[in-house]
């Protein structure tokens, strides 16, 4: 018992601890541990889910206000894949702000995005609103220049 | 256990019909990560984003177990024969 007290109150501080971090001021980590051990009553909550929004909802959100959107691996300072680092890099050439979200750290969330773009991979891109997109298509549209045109509003309202 | 370069290949080639196509395993082998060029008639008047989502309801079953799948050409044979032509002319670039 105090075993299980101890895992549920560690578990719980990991959480709170996740909870204040954020990234271009990202309210909520979504961090859910996966202690098969951790009693029921001592599991921390998903945030995002236990907000009372479902996740699409909180998805759409997310896109309709942040101009430049990314759900991806890691966050744009440490990405965690090779794929979502070079949309970061990508994307970084322009001055626009950039939202992120860590799909690493939700499953639910991962599935979430998956289902809200119909898009199986990560990163994934959605630019004012309308996903457009991974980093083979992100990269494309940097080297062909409609990226630069499709950003360009957003660049200049800084 | 991943999926094959050849189940990869097989399920492109039945669904999309390409007149050239090239997967390769990026991932050591393992089945786990492919890169994909791909030319296809099928291609014809879609945006780009529309054709990699051809890409990937071709491959709706290995995508279960793919960790990554990375389209670096969807292109029609008039926009792939362009891009032979450019390279010709340009060999260095």
């Amino acid at each position: 018992m105090a075993a299980i007290l101890f895992k549920g109150i560690a578990a719980r501080s990991l959480t709170t601890r996740l909870t204040s971090s954020c990234y271009y001021g990202m309210k909520y980590s979504t961090k859910v541990s996966n202690d098969p051990d951790t009693h029921d009553d001592f599991k921390p909550a998903n945030k995002l889910e236990n907000s009372g929004t479902s996740l699409s909802n909180i998805i759409e959100q997310d896109v309709k206000d942040n101009p430049v959107m990314l759900y991806m691996k890691g966050v744009p300072d440490f990405p965690q894949c090779g794929f979502s680092s070079l949309a970061v890099k990508v994307l970084k050439q322009y001055d626009v702000p950039l939202s992120a979200r860590n799909i690493l750290e939700d499953p639910e969330l991962k599935n979430a995005v998956k289902a809200f773009s119909h898009w199986p991979t990560f990163p994934q891109i959605f630019i004012k609103g309308e996903f457009v997109g991974g980093s083979d298509i992100i990269l494309n549209m940097h080297q062909t220049g409609e990226l630069k045109e499709k950003l360009k509003d957003i660049v200049s309202k800084q | 256990m991943g999926v094959s370069k050849e189940q990869v290949e097989s399920s492109l080639n039945s669904k999309l019909n390409p007149s050239h196509l090239e997967v390769i395993d990026i991932s050591g082998g393992c089945g786990a990560s492919f890169s994909v060029e791909i030319v296809s008639e099928q291609f014809e008047g879609k945006r780009l984003l529309e054709r990699h989502r051809m890409v990937n309801a071709a491959l709706e079953e290995e995508m279960k177990e793919i960790h990554a799948l990375s389209v670096k050409k969807a292109v029609t044979p008039e926009q792939w024969k362009k891009q032979q032509e450019s390279n010709q002319s340009n060999p260095a670039a």
